[in-house]
């Protein structure tokens, strides 16, 4: 129909371009490519938030347990524009901006100080292990690694279930385990 | 190396010892990416190969439809790890995972065009290359389409096939997805598949979620896939027919349930 030169068919983007539109349309907020029917769009993009946030989940349970039915949620809202670099960093990267935040709950804490206690990550590479005894600190636990054993020193203080006077109550420790599996 | 045959089951760390203890069991898969190429193998591996079970690496990663050449390293790999299962074939997707630097995390579907057919030929060319053994295709469910299709599922398949001498796993379950979805007849496209080039069949459970029908595997099968099952095997059973769960695994009974359903829904002896 359109008056392409030579009868070839009109120029478009090759199939590498457009397959990269396609998955950066997907996991980085970039814009739709142009012909896709949107709700199929949106429905691949919300597959794959709730698939790469089951995959943390399996990394980083106590992350995920202790935000409960609100783990998807905000691991999707975290994650819309952010391509993965791998769950172990995904998971890692989030809790670190919660933590930033003082939104880090207390067993994402102990998750997360155990994790920074036996691995080095500088937030851009794969995390790699510590060769010398560290101490690892979120939001107040704080996990010990000697030797490849780490240990969870203090955990993260619980707010009380009942508001007492001083408002900051005795930690609750039940259910914080000393030791944390790595 | 034995061929697959009967009802097998996706092996997974989390269900290596429900699958250890399955006493008809001949055949499992194993995602490739997930086996170490030197080293100790995963344990519960091991034991089924001193078995004589027949573990079939499947690649999840490898991008055979990707516009840029499949990259060495993964395919030597896959290579690697088919030779150490003394696997009798590998399987991989028509799709591709990673383009432009970003990874999808997922497998996403090519448009049906004659560059997309020419793309994943030379791949599939460039694998087979450096594979000591046969590999087989499989389609993937998909939930977008591309807006410039220039051929229809069974032509784009066919096509491929017949140019790269692959073998063909057919997934029930994405027949179902794909159709359902698209609202498509499932039986039109198995009537049009050449059948006779399955290698074995995938078959998993999904759920609807916002008017759409996932392949989640983390949910039950469905009857209805269970009776395209009957379906396909009516026109050409297939050697053998895999239940994949990848996930919110449920308690034995009602795995060893799923696996007795495909049994009986295929005519073969159940495993369990």
């Amino acid at each position: 129909m359109t008056g392409a030169p030579d009868g070839e068919t009109p120029p478009r983007a090759g199939l590498a371009e457009r397959q990269a539109a396609l998955v950066a349309a997907l996991v980085a907020g970039g814009e739709p490519p142009a012909g896709f029917a949107p709700g199929p769009l949106a429905a691949t993009r919300a597959a794959l938030l709730r698939k790469r946030a089951g995959e943390v989940a399996r990394h980083w349970p106590l992350l995920a347990a202790s935000l409960g039915a609100g783990w998807s949620t905000t691991f999707a809202n975290w994650a819309a524009r952010r391509p993965t670099v791998g769950s172990l960093r995904d998971g890692w990267d989030l809790a670190r901006a919660m933590h930033d935040q003082h939104t880090l709950p207390p067993a994402a804490a102990e998750e997360l100080a155990v994790r920074e206690a036996r691995l080095r990550y500088d937030g851009l590479r794969a995390p790699r292990p510590r060769r010398v005894p560290a101490v690892g600190r979120a939001g107040g636990a704080v996990a010990v690694q000697i030797a490849g054993r780490v240990r969870l020193l203090r955990p993260a203080p619980r707010p009380s279930t009942a508001p007492s006077f001083h408002g900051e109550g005795a930690p609750d420790t039940a259910g914080s385990a000393s030791w944390i599996s790595d | 190396m034995t061929g697959p045959s009967g009802v097998g089951i996706g092996w997974r760390p989390e269900i290596a010892g429900f699958v250890a203890e399955l006493p008809g069991l001949r055949f499992v898969e194993v995602v490739a990416e997930g086996v170490p190429s030197s080293g100790p193998l995963p344990h519960g591996l091991a034991q089924l190969r001193e078995r004589a079970v027949t573990v079939v690496p499947h690649g999840v990663r490898l991008s055979l439809g990707g516009a840029e050449p499949v990259d060495p390293a993964r395919v030597a790999h896959l290579a690697s790890v088919a030779q150490r299962l003394d696997a009798p074939l590998v399987s991989e997707h028509i799709a591709f995972v990673r383009a432009g630097g970003l990874e999808a995390g997922h497998l996403l579907p090519l448009p049906r065009s004659r560059e997309a057919v020419d793309a994943v030929c030379a791949n599939v060319a460039r694998a087979q290359a450096e594979l000591p053994v046969p590999i087989a295709l499989e389609p993937i469910a998909a939930l977008v389409d591309w807006p410039d299709d220039e051929l229809d599922e069974a032509d784009f398949l066919t096509e491929i096939l017949d140019r790269t001498g692959a073998l063909l796993l057919l997934d029930v379950a994405n027949v179902h997805a794909n159709a359902r979805n698209r609202g498509a007849d499932p039986l039109a496209l198995l009537d049009r598949l050449p059948l006779e080039r399955v290698a074995y069949a995938h078959v998993a459970g999904g759920a609807e979620h916002g008017g759409y029908y996932h392949d989640t595997h983390t949910d039950p099968v469905p009857a209805a896939v269970l009776e395209l099952v009957g379906a396909l095997c009516a026109r050409q059973r297939p050697p053998a027919l895999l239940l994949e769960r990848d996930g919110h695994y449920p308690p034995a009974a009602e795995l060893r349930a799923e696996l007795d359903a495909l049994a009986a829904a295929a005519g073969y002896p159940a495993v369990t």
